[in-house]
């Protein structure tokens, strides 16, 4: 086990050092919370402040990407708005990890009908479209921040249960699991204790995946004015900055940027994990 | 084939079903009250209320109204309209051609497109050009449509007034036959261009990598070494397996295209269902909801299964297994 660990610990490292999205993805991530941190520190005003100087364009008065139509710093915004979209990314994709595990789990290991069945509603969760159903349940139950997040993690598990479906059912062949089930271990603690440990890789790097789209799904319900009114969003900036588009461009323009960078540092974050978790995969030192 | 078409079938009407469930479900369990929106703030006569309840069926427990909800959804009558009074039907069905013909104007222009660079760029993988696109692409996967959408509106509608900013035709101006019709193309460039921008790395990504893919495999290799011309590899071997991927990639981009066309038809003020969504959404329409997301949920089964029934058409290997 101990060796286990350290070989683990290697590949980690390797990866750091030969696989540039991991490294991108990895100091994106630690940037992203360091700013969160110090957001006020490094901001110039307060981002709830209704300033004097409304669509102020950037770099007048000491704002330094403008303001919005109510006179507030849209830099400071931005900065204070980090937070939202990496809260919504974790908490969403804590729940559709944590359900996508057990369900695809559970019908991979037990098999027979609970696979039959399950897979079945995997397969019509995957095909309804999840951004209407989360758009009509938000619309309809509130469009609190907590609401959004929760509604984000439980329409997006399907993914994570197919994939984890299909580790359970090759995990299940293995000898030490087999092994398990000779020594008398019950069904469920063989799930928790090997299929699901041994079997959670893919899915983790598929979760840090789905954070990018939890951003994208909540700057999308933010722009249909289904977002939270009480907090700082770059989804609604944009929203906000829709209407002031032809004279105060940066609104919503510096909020999309913020959004896009984000995104793309979990996309390169998740398909570093891929590599470092594929056990196939050969970083580019060797055979070089 | 015939037991493959069934099974898929099959998959399609039990997701209708669960959507339909899912929908009703929601709708019962959601807060706030239709009758109350209808009666206004501050009139609370209860015989009113009862006169509408008994209009609308909402005095009903909630098995029969989930049944005869059921009932008339599989007859194909969404209901009426709370807010309009009009039937649910002639509504979407008002709102859907817009929607059709940008949603799939912009999907066939993004194939036609993500494919061929795909190709492309898995024929010169590592060039300065594969680099870049690779990028791109990245970069695109990244953006929200609806952004990507204001951007392009600043840069040609505001600044270079190249097309307009919205709607689907001049309401100055009543063209007829091809005026008409240039008309509507020109205020559909925009809206389109940003929902193919947002679809093109799908089929860039998958398109690169199966050629890339195919293009490995031993039988090529054995191609070349026998001395087959290169074009006669590309065209009869290599292109016919890489575009297979490419039409699974079309049902599977259905959910995402018509999530995205929503977003762009609200941006470029486009006639379509998304507008139809959003003041159903603010005004607690129910009915209308609910047959949105239904015909919504039911178009992407339909035309996955195609798409599905299409490539088992073309590739042995599924229909067989």
């Amino acid at each position: 086990m101990d060796r286990r660990k350290h070989a683990g610990l290697a590949r980690v490292k390797e990866a750091f050092l030969y696989d540039w999205q991991f490294r991108a993805g990895v100091a994106g991530v630690v940037i992203l919370l360091a700013l969160v941190v110090a957001a006020p520190l490094l901001a110039s005003h307060d981002p709830y402040e209704f300033g004097v100087d409304n669509l102020a364009p950037p770099g007048t008065a000491g704002h330094l990407l403008g303001t919005n139509h109510m006179g507030q710093d849209a830099y400071s915004m931005i900065l204070y708005g980090i937070r939202t979209s990496l809260q919504v990314a974790l908490i969403s994709s804590l729940i559709s990890g944590v359900l996508g595990v057990l369900i695809g789990g559970a019908a991979g290991y037990f098999g027979g009908k609970t696979d039959l069945v399950i897979s079945e509603l995997i397969n019509a969760f995957l095909m309804v479209p999840t951004f209407f159903l989360i758009m009509l349940i938000v619309a309809l139950f509130g469009n609190s921040i907590t609401n959004v997040m929760i509604v984000i993690g439980i329409t997006n598990w399907p993914g994570n249960a197919k994939l984890m479906r299909a580790q359970a059912l090759s995990l299940r062949e293995r000898t030490f699991v087999r092994g398990a089930v000779a020594m008398g271990e019950t069904r469920l603690q063989i799930l928790f204790k090997y299929i699901l440990p041994n079997g959670i890789f893919p899915v983790v790097a598929n979760t840090t995946r789905g954070m990018a789209g939890a951003i994208l799904t909540e700057a999308s319900l933010s722009f249909l004015g289904l977002g939270d009114p009480n907090i700082i969003s770059w989804g609604q900036m944009i929203y906000a900055g829709k209407n002031y588009i032809t004279t105060g461009w940066w609104v919503s323009a510096f909020a999309g940027a913020a959004t896009i960078l984000t995104v793309i540092i979990f996309y390169l974050l998740g398909d570093g994990l891929n590599h470092v978790l594929n056990p196939k995969y050969a970083f580019e030192s060797r055979g070089k | 084939m015939k037991r493959y078409v069934i099974r898929r079938i099959f998959s399609a009407i039990l997701t209708v079903f669960i959507v339909l469930t899912l929908n009703f479900i929601i709708i019962k369990a959601a807060p706030g009250d239709p009758i109350k929106s209808l009666m206004g703030k501050d009139t609370n006569d209860p015989a009113l209320r009862a006169a509408l309840e008994e209009k609308w069926g909402l005095n009903e427990p909630a098995y029969v109204q989930y049944g005869s909800y059921l009932i008339n959804a599989l007859r194909g009558d969404l209901g009426t309209s709370i807010i309009y009074n009009s039937s649910v039907n002639s509504m979407i069905g008002a709102k859907a051609g817009p929607t059709v013909l940008l949603g799939l104007t912009a999907a066939l222009a993004a194939l036609v497109v993500g494919t061929a660079l795909g190709i492309f760029c898995a024929q010169h993988e590592g060039g300065i050009i594969d680099g870049l696109l690779s990028a791109i692409s990245y970069a695109l996967d990244a953006m929200p449509s609806f952004w990507l959408g204001l951007m392009l509106m600043i840069v040609f509608a505001t600044h270079l007034g190249l097309f307009p900013t919205s709607g689907m035709t001049d309401p100055r101006s009543s063209y007829t036959g091809f005026a008409h019709i240039l008309d509507i193309l020109r205020h559909m460039a925009l809206p389109a261009l940003t929902l193919a921008l947002v679809s093109v790395p799908g089929y860039f990504r998958i398109a690169k990598s199966s050629v890339v893919q195919v293009s490995n495999e031993e039988f090529i290799t054995t191609f070349r070494a026998v001395g087959m011309s290169e074009k006669k590899i590309f065209s009869k071997y290599v292109f016919r397996n890489a575009i297979l991927p490419t039409i699974t990639t079309f049902g599977i981009t259905m959910a995402f295209l018509i999530t995205g066309v929503t977003l762009i038809e609200i941006v470029f003020a486009w006639p379509g269902m998304g507008r139809l969504t959003m003041t159903a959404i603010n005004q607690r329409d129910y009915p209308t909801l609910m047959g949105i997301y239904l015909v919504v949920a039911i178009g992407v089964s339909v035309v996955m299964i195609v798409v599905d029934v299409v490539y088992a058409l073309f590739d042995p290997r599924i229909r067989y297994e």
